[in-house]
């Protein structure tokens, strides 16, 4: 592909020579678009916890009190979860760049393996909200109920960040797997790996993400509601 | 990648796995230890950890112009995303006519 | 004969032997920029006709042609072909994408292919957006802003256009994401920021603003959806969920948005100006600046869309404040570029005419705006005809004339011919005068009352329709004929040879004309400045195959 790539060499009026950058083989080019990128993930979660400030400044009672009605064992069983699996991510990538390609793909099916896990314990939490009465389009979350205003937002916007959220979780699979393919193709190798390593940047994101996630959700409304109360 | 560098680089990643599930463990002990401030003790434990994963597991620690470029979106998100927003809010001048603040489910 | 990018091209896949395919397939940014431009032009001109739909009703009080549901879908599909398809991709996806890499000595963007896949994307945008015209529920009647909750209750169909928008989104950013990348890794060697040509600059800064202003309207999109068809009740009152939210989500992106349109429009005059007045742009380093603040700046001046939704008044007097302040690193530009005029050699050519039209139309457009900047003011005149004349000088009389300036500009780089320049410039007459008396009127019939959007109107308003319609029909008829001009100058025109202009940049030292595939025959060592004249004449000159300096 782009293995064979020479740069090009300019020459100044002192007759130095300057390297020319290309753009085949550009290892720093490849990291930064994909910095960009996450750029605008960051956006989009942003635009996101402004909602989230908006509703929880004008109801803020409420927000603790939904909040502490969410299950945050799970949640935070998940948020233990998430972080070994960027620990194993990042392992996989330094193992790549070491050259042990075996280990690098063993720990990069851990990361699955630990994705799909997070996955299903997040199954199970929202199955548990709607046993309760709250999911949407259902029961408490329906216009017609007796809810307060403050805890519907909050349950709409817990279910559309933590989904949005899952979606995210989702693509960083398919992308891993997608990963493991390359490897077995020769196409990713210890000299040329820019898709791993923006890859990994992929999941670090993910879990940066959910870092700000499971507070503002699931521990706002772990002090004595009472007590927590206005400054929470 | 010679191996000093690997094994270097490797505890360095533990490290951090480490610090990180500290952080999460105190997470959960601190609304019992300091029960007035949650909210912001909470964000205050999620920025030191994100700080950790962007500096050491996502090596932005010593890049300059990423670490610029996204100091500068961070800038925009915190500043009026949150800030701005948060402000206004706070000097609603319509609260008791707005019906999304003053009906009877509002709270 | 040596080979030009019209002769031989690199593809995405494979190694086509038909030249159609060879279009569809290619990744050089030329041929690309030159597809984006086919298609645009196409898309303006199905908008041109439904704003001439619209002139047409508005002719005469009552109804005359279409009802009132029908013209709200006018404006609608008026508004969103003009903003997501021609003017936000707008002249970045042409000029951005021919003219950018040549002008900082790259041999294309960074990520060639992921502009391929870009531009397919817009493809996909445009076809999700008009296929909701042959609906049943037909093509939104919401406006192109799509306010909460009548976006949400209206049974036209919407969905299509957010998804479009959502996927026009998607390509602008990946523009604004190889552009950035691009002018960060490819300037050729010696090339420092603040040598880079000032069209650099501007596309460099729209391209921060696509990045990460684009992102907000994205998600805002899908939260609108999710709203319709999950009920997550962050708009819908009767959950506690407020529609003024959306507005600002809304706003949030679309005000940067404009600067996103005119900052590549100013580095195009900032190009066309030094050029045609034989002499070094004054104050560079401002003008260069002055957009990056532009780009800054305008990210927190949102709110005067929204003056009248019951905002604190604190925030509204902030809001004021910043777009007040935000008006002036543009005035610096223009304090700028007619301090280069003065005491230059000038030289009346179309790009030159279309500019010095541009820098009148865009005065009036700049300060029309910043009156309704003020509050009390825009009280008065929100959403009246005060606002849309406002807007389309702003973005009529300035991105697009600009956009056509740069046509004229570049247009033997593009093509290695030369249009009939006396024909180029009736044209721009019949423009000028049309478009000024399209819009001006409507600064005095908003000033009296006559609301925007309105289907019918008080028969005192009539005058200033009648007047708009006169000068609708000379503006189309000014447009149609500047195509036909650059048409007939692409088919039958002289050749220009490489640098008709005799301009300075790196864009005009090709070695061929149109340029070769691999544009430059070798990346020069930039140790001079974008501007750089003597008397009227260039001071940088190069021998074209070793790409040395021979001055």
């Amino acid at each position: 592909m782009s293995h064979e790539y020479i740069p090009e060499i300019a020459t100044d009026r002192e007759g130095n020579k300057h390297e020319v950058q290309g753009w085949q083989d550009d290892f720093y080019g490849g990291k930064l678009g994909f910095w960009l990128f996450m750029f605008t993930e960051v956006m989009m979660f942003g635009a996101m916890f402004l909602v989230l400030t908006y509703y929880n400044t004008l109801h803020h009672e409420d927000f603790l009190l939904a909040s502490s009605h969410l299950n945050r064992w799970l949640g935070g069983t998940n948020t233990v979860i998430l972080l070994v699996s960027a620990l194993t991510m990042g392992l996989s990538l330094l193992k790549m760049r070491a050259g042990d390609i075996k280990g690098s793909k063993l720990m990069i099916w851990a990361t699955i393996l630990l994705a799909l896990i997070f996955l299903t314990i997040k199954g199970v939490e929202w199955t548990e909200e709607y046993e309760r009465g709250v999911f949407l389009l259902h029961g408490e979350l329906l216009a017609s109920s007796s809810m307060p205003f403050g805890e519907k937002l909050f349950y709409g916007m817990y279910f559309t960040m933590t989904g949005i959220h899952g979606v995210h979780i989702i693509i960083g699979i398919g992308l891993m797997v997608w990963l493991i393919k390359r490897i077995n193709a020769g196409l990713v190798t210890p000299e040329h790996h820019i898709l791993h390593w923006n890859i990994a940047l992929y999941w670090d994101i993910v879990h940066l993400i959910w870092v700000f996630v499971f507070p503002y959700f699931y521990m706002i409304g772990a002090g004595d509601v009472v007590a927590g109360g206005h400054h929470g | 990648m010679d191996k000093i560098q690997y094994e270097r680089e490797r505890k360095l990643y533990y490290k951090v796995l480490f610090g990180l599930l500290f952080m999460t463990a105190l997470t959960f002990i601190q609304p019992h230890i300091y029960v007035a401030g949650t909210f912001v003790s909470q964000m205050v434990i999620a920025v030191i950890k994100a700080w950790m994963i962007l500096m050491f597991y996502m090596h932005l620690k010593g890049d300059k112009l990423i670490g610029a470029m996204g100091a500068f979106s961070l800038a925009l998100v915190l500043v009026f995303f949150i800030i701005v927003i948060a402000v206004d809010v706070t000097n609603f001048q319509f609260g008791a006519e707005s019906y999304i603040t003053s009906a009877p489910h509002a709270n | 004969m040596s080979k030009t990018y019209f002769d031989e091209t690199h593809t995405a896949i494979g190694h086509p032997k038909s030249t159609f395919m060879q279009w569809m397939l290619t990744i050089d940014h030329k041929r690309i920029g030159l597809m984006y431009a086919a298609v645009m032009f196409t898309f303006f001109f199905v908008a041109v006709a439904t704003a001439f739909l619209m002139r047409l009703e508005l002719l005469a009080p009552g109804q005359q042609y279409i009802d009132g549901d029908t013209f709200n879908q006018a404006f609608t599909l008026h508004g969103v072909i003009m903003i997501f398809l021609f003017i936000v991709p707008g002249i970045p996806a042409i000029f951005g994408n021919i003219v950018m890499p040549l002008m900082i000595g790259a041999k294309d963007v960074s990520f060639p292919r992921l502009n391929w896949f870009t531009f397919w994307l817009y493809i996909l945008g445009c076809i999700i957006a008009l296929a909701s015209l042959f609906t049943d529920s037909g093509f939104a009647d919401t406006g192109w802003t799509f306010y909460a909750p009548y976006s949400l209750t209206t049974d036209t169909n919407v969905i299509f256009t957010l998804v479009a928008a959502f996927v026009l989104g998607m390509a602008s950013i990946l523009t604004g994401l190889n552009f950035l990348v691009t002018i960060h890794r490819l300037r050729a060697p010696g090339m420092t920021f603040f040598k880079m040509p000032l069209f650099v600059w501007g596309i460099y800064a729209t391209a921060w603003i696509q990045l990460l202003a684009t992102p907000v309207v994205g998600i805002t999109l899908i939260l609108a959806m999710l709203e319709k068809f999950f009920g997550i009740g962050i708009f819908d009152p009767a959950k506690g969920g407020d529609p003024v939210l959306f507005e600002h989500l809304f706003w949030i992106y679309s005000h940067p948005a404009v600067y996103l349109m005119i900052l590549p429009a100013f580095g195009i005059m900032s190009e066309i100006i030094p050029t045609f007045s034989r002499k070094e742009i004054f104050g560079y380093r401002t003008i260069a600046l002055s957009s990056a603040s532009i780009a800054g700046i305008g990210y927190l001046v949102w709110g005067h869309h929204l003056y009248t939704s019951g905002m604190a008044d604190l925030a509204k007097t902030v809001f004021s404040f910043l777009t007040f302040f935000v008006a002036i690193p543009t005035g610096i530009k223009f304090y700028d570029w007619i301090a280069t005029m003065y005491g230059g050699k000038i030289v009346l050519s179309t790009p030159m005419l279309w500019a010095l039209g541009t820098i009148i139309t865009f005065t009036i457009g700049g300060l029309t705006g910043v009156t309704i900047a003020m509050i009390g003011v825009d009280i008065h005149l929100q959403d009246t005809y005060y606002t849309v004349a406002h807007f389309h000088y702003a973005m009529l009389g300035g991105v697009v004339f600009l956009l056509f300036a740069g046509m004229h500009y570049w247009f033997p780089l593009v093509t290695g011919k030369m249009y009939d320049e006396k024909k180029a410039k009736i044209a721009f007459y019949m423009n000028f005068v049309g478009f000024n008396l399209l819009w001006f009127p409507m600064f005095i019939a908003g000033y009296l009352g006559m609301p925007r959007r309105y289907f019918d109107y008080l028969p005192e308003f009539q005058i200033y329709h009648q007047a708009s319609f006169v000068g609708a029909v000379i503006f189309i008829s000014g447009l149609v004929y500047m195509f036909y001009v650059l048409i007939q100058g692409w088919r039958q025109g002289e050749p220009s040879g490489t640098n008709p202009w005799h301009a300075t940049t790196l864009e005009w030292h090709m070695p061929s004309s149109p340029p070769p595939l691999e544009n430059h025959s070798k990346v020069p060592y930039v140790d001079f400045d974008p501007y750089e004249y003597k008397n009227g004449e260039p001071v940088v000159k190069f021998d074209y195959e070793t790409m040395k300096r021979i001055d």
